[in-house]
């Protein structure tokens, strides 16, 4: 599916799930079999016991902004008139701010902004992370404002 | 293990040197260090080389450039990496190649020709440097990783946008007094504090500057630096600490973790503390980094980062002297050099040859440091007249 392409680097490593996940509306961490370690970004190799066996588990639920920021000078990939070929989708959400939602239990997701100015945001805003289509087809990680 | 001295110390003038080639840059560093201690190439026994990037000097093994333009070979000569703290890295390999009885003379480079690509690659490849694959296809670059940074730093403590400028302000006003400087010009806190915003809260006096320039030491062991100088300087203590690739996988932004343990090892090993450092260089990539990093290094409380600068007490006379040649921001950015340059400086800090205005007085004990990506590595020097 073309929805794969929020990462062509993500598609060719071992946690390529990932994006299957995003396809189908969810944001995934991984859960070492050995240990029990949830990770995200996920990863196929436990660096707590070093385990190689995973399974996926949803990131759901409203977390609290630990920081954020809006670039404006971008890199080449990011630039208005980039029409190269780029390994992720580059429909430009930019200079939209990205930030980092704190989860209960403690992951850590980066997201994009979308749709609001840096200055209206705060630390500590609650903020819930989740998978989004965007116009071109491809799929990314949002931050969006919490219901109620 | 042996005592290792830094004998001879060298530079390039920093700036957008499209007058000069990498090779030729780290010729000129080569030329001054060896004839600041009045050594032929012949007598060297090994160099190690930083350069930190493949993508920014468009070859592989652009080291290879350096030892073949100097006329080194066939003696062993290798290159290290650690991105903006490659040049600490060769610092630490040349250490290591002293202390372990392997050679006696050691010349350490560092040299990065930056301005050779447009600032979107420049930007792009810098970006990188941070996680490539879970954060950089969020458009981040190096200063939206610093800002970040600043802006956890600006909620927890209190920093303030005016205490970020004080920080450039600081480093230029030492950086005008630098002749090595790539930008030797003063800016007001007003200047600073309207330039555009680069990645909020960050603008552009809050990012150092992209440039191409080269330095170089010597080190040597005890016997042969009795032989070269009356006086050398001693590296005392050295720290290297890693951090996670990834700043979503960090449970504080406001503090680099590499940075912390390396200070550690590096006041362990040097018996000493943050109090004993008469003059110090850390890395002010962005203005944050500073302020973070006299918390990390223990030259103040975690979060009276912001004060401890806008109290003047990192200018030559407060509480301890930071950046006093210009720093990143104002001398200059050659990722792959910076770490050398600044041991370049403490050694003439300490020998008390800095230039009029920029010298502090009397310092014995110095300190670099020096980081990695936005914290994936973080070296401290302690660098000291006696040597134990």
């Amino acid at each position: 599916m073309e929805f794969r392409d929020f990462s062509l680097l993500i598609r060719d490593t071992k946690v390529h799930g990932f994006v299957d996940g995003l396809e189908r509306g969810e944001l995934l961490a991984s859960k070492c079999s050995s240990c029990g370690a949830i990770q995200y970004p996920p990863r196929s190799d436990c660096s707590h016991c070093f385990g190689t066996e995973f399974e996926w588990v949803a990131v759901r639920g409203v977390g609290t902004l630990v920081s954020f920021t809006s670039v404006f000078v971008t890199p080449e990939h990011f630039t208005p008139d980039f029409s190269g070929s780029a390994p992720f989708s580059t429909y430009g959400y930019q200079p939209a701010p990205v930030g980092i939602v704190e989860m209960e239990g403690g992951l850590r997701v980066m997201g994009w902004i979308p749709g609001v100015k840096a200055e209206s945001l705060r630390v500590g805003m609650r903020l819930a992370p989740r998978p989004e289509v965007l116009p071109d087809g491809r799929v990314t990680v949002v931050l969006a404002k919490a219901e109620g | 293990m042996g005592h290792v001295a830094v004998v001879g110390i060298g530079q390039s003038r920093f700036g957008i040197r499209s007058d000069a080639s990498l090779r030729e840059l780290a010729f000129e560093a080569v030329k001054a260090c060896l004839e600041d201690v009045g050594v032929q190439l012949a007598e060297v026994e090994s160099m190690v080389v930083s350069v930190a990037s493949d993508e920014l000097s468009f070859a592989l093994q652009p080291s290879a450039q350096v030892t073949d333009y100097i006329g080194f070979h066939p003696k062993p000569s290798f290159r290290v990496e650690a991105a903006c703290a490659s040049g600490s890295m060769a610092v630490r390999a040349g250490w290591m190649n002293v202390a372990s009885g392997l050679a006696d003379l050691v010349l350490v480079v560092g040299a990065e020709k930056m301005t050779e690509v447009p600032t979107p690659i420049a930007t792009e490849v810098l970006g990188r440097a941070g996680d490539s694959l879970w954060e950089y296809p969020f458009g981040m670059t190096f200063p939206g990783y610093y800002a970040l940074i600043a802006q956890a730093h600006m909620a927890k403590y209190g920093t303030t946008e005016a205490q970020l400028a004080a920080v450039a302000v600081k480093n230029h006003y030492y950086g005008a007094l630098n002749p090595y400087a790539h930008m030797r010009k003063e800016i007001t806190l007003e200047k600073a504090l309207s330039s555009f915003v680069v990645a909020s809260p960050l603008k552009l006096y809050d990012c150092c500057l992209i440039s191409d320039g080269a330095a170089a030491i010597l080190l040597a062991s005890e016997k042969v630096a009795k032989r070269l100088r009356k006086n050398p300087i001693w590296l005392r203590g050295l720290g290297l600490g890693t951090g996670s690739l990834s700043l979503a996988h960090r449970e504080d932004l406001t503090t680099l973790g590499a940075s912390v343990e390396a200070a550690r090892q590096a006041y362990d090993m040097a018996g000493v503390g943050p109090k004993e450092i008469d003059v110090a260089v850390v890395h002010d990539c962005f203005t944050i980094a500073e302020i973070v990093a006299y918390e990390d290094l223990g030259f103040c409380p975690k979060g009276e980062g912001g004060p401890l600068v806008e109290d003047r007490q990192t200018y030559i006379g407060g509480r301890i002297p930071v950046n006093v040649d210009g720093g990143l921001k104002s001398k200059g950015h050659p990722i792959g050099t910076t770490g050398v340059s600044m041991a370049v400086e403490i050694t003439k800090q300490l020998r008390g040859e800095a230039e009029t205005g920029r010298q502090v007085p009397n310092a014995e004990i110095g300190l670099s440091h020096n980081v990695g990506g936005n914290g994936q590595h973080a070296a401290v020097h302690v660098f000291g007249r006696d040597k134990e």
